[in-house]
């Protein structure tokens, strides 16, 4: 086991270490429609982190026995490279905490997408990690949810998600991966725009009710930046006209 | 598109016989080829390749582990792949299939055979050496993965570097160098059936193929073969796509 | 730039029977990207085949039962024609054109009307796009025939079937035009456009 890093200083002169005001998010940029076999796919890049999801679906629903009558399944896998963490090389394969997230990451999407639609199917979301630094939960919600549309699954609304936290005292939006190893609380929240419902919501660490309410603010500020960004993304595809063959740049 | 593989045979066969693919390709022609060199940064070396439609992420990691007991001094080399269900509709979720495992075999076979990677350079201390883990990230299926695999494997490690090692711990983040791999090893793999022998084949044409022959080469050199399939290949054929393997290879080595 | 409206956007402030909508609280909302036309009716730009009777669907026959063939098409629900309902006999693999004669509640097709495309070959298509294809009163599909001299038979479904004669290759690009540039305006003028520039002597 490494000995603890020294905890570095996380703000200096009210700013954050890489010049960030308290609710500025990391430089966002996605991409829609990357990938050739599946159904709809997305690529964000969201400061270090580079993620990837891919949709298949509606199809036919195997295990038969998962069918529902009423509306498709929705399935989710997260998962992330083993090349993909500044540390050591990771494991292939889900693991504890991959397996938790892609559980909540389906839930998320439960909420808005118009499952009845399709009774007796499924449809699959898969999320890879492919590079990460802080926040990959909420880059990998970003991401899907533009895959989903990508391939026209019906939904109620664009998902974004954004993580706010306690750093040094001070409530920040979008937390770097330091500022979430060394900060007091991390609170990462997915969004449906459209009417504010909150459709992940998790935190570790300490706060006082005040102190969420103002995480609350800059997330809900923050998510405003991230749909409109996840809209360019889908209105680009339709924009340049369609190609034969797709190529996922990185 | 999942069509039973007898149908996708016969529509292959009947173009065949008319002297033409599918895609309207020579029979020896690649698709188009487009390398992403280093797009992730928290690898210590990574290549995207583009193959036709079919892409694959290759990733090299550094770590320390303990040397095997016969090779003390000798450093690790794993490979690994993963056909990720996000790839296609026909990769299921679940442990490595068969493909996966013989996919990374096969790429690891043709860098091990040629020797393009110092592995006597990895001793650190007695019990320690450097281990170099490369992951084939399987993203899009379109036929012709070996290849494409490949290329994206070396192209990955052609681009990687050494970590620092200080206090037999690596220092994440600090490269003494470029791994400094000696060759280019790729592979060119084809696809038999009665009416002709195609190159690269995409998967339209790998679906219903009678058997598949990929051939690792390195300049002038072949260091690394697999069949797979039913079928069988003459001696004649085996010999003949050795040439175009060795001529062909080093067209992709110039993309490198 | 046509107004393209994505998933959760605002339609009317009213409730319109509008299909690729939901309404919630008396608004009409969009649920997949589509183009919303002068008319305030929306075209998806993306999204799997809903199959509605009388349809003409492609596919290929994927079981043979004594009671039928399940043919696929490349959906998520089984497509079935009855033996009762077809004198022809098809085989494992057969390319077929049918009518939709009937689409349950759970989205299951029986189909009538199957007819045999021999040789020639499939290519997929957006389903959402094929009335581009068709054209109106078949235009487009009849403009790419007499150009290339190829039969094309299109399912409604997003199977499209190029028969083997003809310029199949020039046949296969202009309808992948199609397919990539649907939603631009002046769609028929490029596409009449390339077929001439690209139409062997």
């Amino acid at each position: 086991m490494a000995p603890p890093k020294d905890k570095p200083k996380l703000l200096k002169d009210g700013k954050r270490l890489d010049g960030r005001g308290m609710g500025d998010l990391r430089p966002l940029k996605i991409t829609a429609h990357v990938l050739n076999e599946a159904n709809g796919s997305a690529y964000v890049e969201w400061g270090k982190n580079k993620v990837i999801a891919g949709v298949y679906g509606p199809k036919e629903c195997i295990p038969k026995h998962d069918q529902s009558p009423y509306r498709a399944i929705l399935k989710c896998r997260y998962t992330m490279a083993p090349f993909s963490g500044a540390e050591e090389h990771g494991r292939s394969g889900p693991n504890r905490r991959s397996t938790e997230l892609s559980k909540v990451i389906r839930e998320v999407f439960e909420n808005v997408v118009i499952a009845e639609a399709y009774p007796k199917t499924a449809i699959e979301i898969y999320i890879e990690v492919l590079q990460s630094d802080g926040g990959t939960r909420c880059a990998a919600i970003t991401a899907a949810a533009v895959a989903l549309a990508d391939a026209g699954i019906p939904m109620k609304d664009l998902v974004a998600a954004v993580a706010v936290g306690k750093v040094e005292g001070r409530m920040a939006a979008d937390l770097s991966k330091d500022e979430d190893n060394f900060g007091e609380s991390d609170m990462p929240l997915a969004i449906a725009p459209r009417n504010g419902d909150v459709l992940l919501f998790q935190m570790d660490g300490m706060l006082t009710k005040q102190e969420m309410q103002e995480g609350f603010d800059l997330a809900y500020a923050g998510i405003e930046q991230v749909k409109r960004i996840q809209a360019d993304a889908l209105r680009k595809v339709y924009e340049e006209g369609g190609k034969d063959v797709v190529s996922l740049k990185m | 598109m999942v069509v039973l593989n007898e149908i996708q045979r016969e529509i292959v066969r009947r173009a065949l016989r008319e002297g033409r693919r599918l895609d309207g390709r020579k029979m020896d022609e690649y698709r188009e080829i487009a390398i992403q060199k280093r797009p992730s940064d928290n690898a210590d070396g990574s290549a995207l390749v583009r193959l036709g439609k079919s892409q694959v992420l290759a990733g090299v990691k550094f770590d320390l582990a303990t040397p095997y007991a016969d090779r003390p001094t000798e450093g690790v080399f794993s490979t690994s792949a993963e056909l990720l269900p996000i790839a296609s509709p026909l990769f299921e979720v679940g442990p490595p299939r068969e493909d996966a495992i013989e996919l990374a075999r096969i790429v690891d076979r043709g860098i091990r055979s040629a020797e393009v990677i110092d592995v006597n350079s990895f001793f650190v201390e007695e019990g320690k050496v450097l281990a170099l883990y490369l992951d084939l990230y399987v993203l899009d299926y379109d036929g012709n993965l070996i290849d494409c695999a490949a290329l994206a494997g070396m192209a990955a490690l052609l681009g990687a570097k050494r970590p620092k090692v200080e206090n037999s711990k690596i220092v994440r983040g600090e490269f003494t160098g470029p791994l400094g791999i000696t060759e280019k090893v790729v592979t060119c793999t084809f696809a038999k059936y009665e009416e002709g022998i195609l190159l690269d084949p995409k998967l339209d044409e790998e679906r219903g193929m009678d058997a598949r022959l990929t051939i690792a080469t390195m300049p002038g050199k072949v260091c690394a073969t697999q069949k797979g399939g039913w079928g069988a290949f003459s001696r004649k054929q085996v010999e003949e796509l050795i040439d175009v393997s060795l001529a062909k290879g080093e067209d992709l080595r110039r993309l490198l | 730039m046509a107004n393209i409206v994505l998933p959760g956007q605002l339609i009317s402030e009213k409730e319109e029977r509008m299909g690729y909508t939901f309404v919630e609280n008396g608004k009409t909302y969009a649920t997949v990207p589509s183009i919303q036309n002068d008319d305030g009716r929306l075209v998806p730009l993306r999204g799997p085949y809903e199959p509605l009777e009388e349809d003409m669907v492609v596919g290929f026959v994927s079981d043979v039962r004594f009671a039928g063939y399940t043919v696929n098409i490349n959906t998520a629900y089984g497509a079935f024609i009855s033996s009762r309902d077809t004198r022809d006999k098809f085989a494992l693999g057969d390319i077929v054109s049918a009518k939709v004669r009937e689409v349950t509640e759970v989205k299951e097709l029986t189909l009538t009307d199957a007819m045999s495309l021999k040789g020639g070959s499939l290519i997929k298509f957006s389903p959402v796009k094929i009335p581009r294809l068709i054209g109106k009163k078949n235009s487009m599909v009849t403009m790419i025939k007499d150009a290339t001299g190829c039969d094309i038979f299109i399912g409604r479904n997003g199977f499209v079937w190029l028969s083997d004669k003809g310029d199949v290759s020039l046949a296969k690009r202009a309808v992948q035009k199609v397919d990539a540039e649907a939603h631009i305006p002046g769609l028929t003028d490029r596409v009449a456009a390339f077929l001439k520039e690209n139409k062997k002597q």
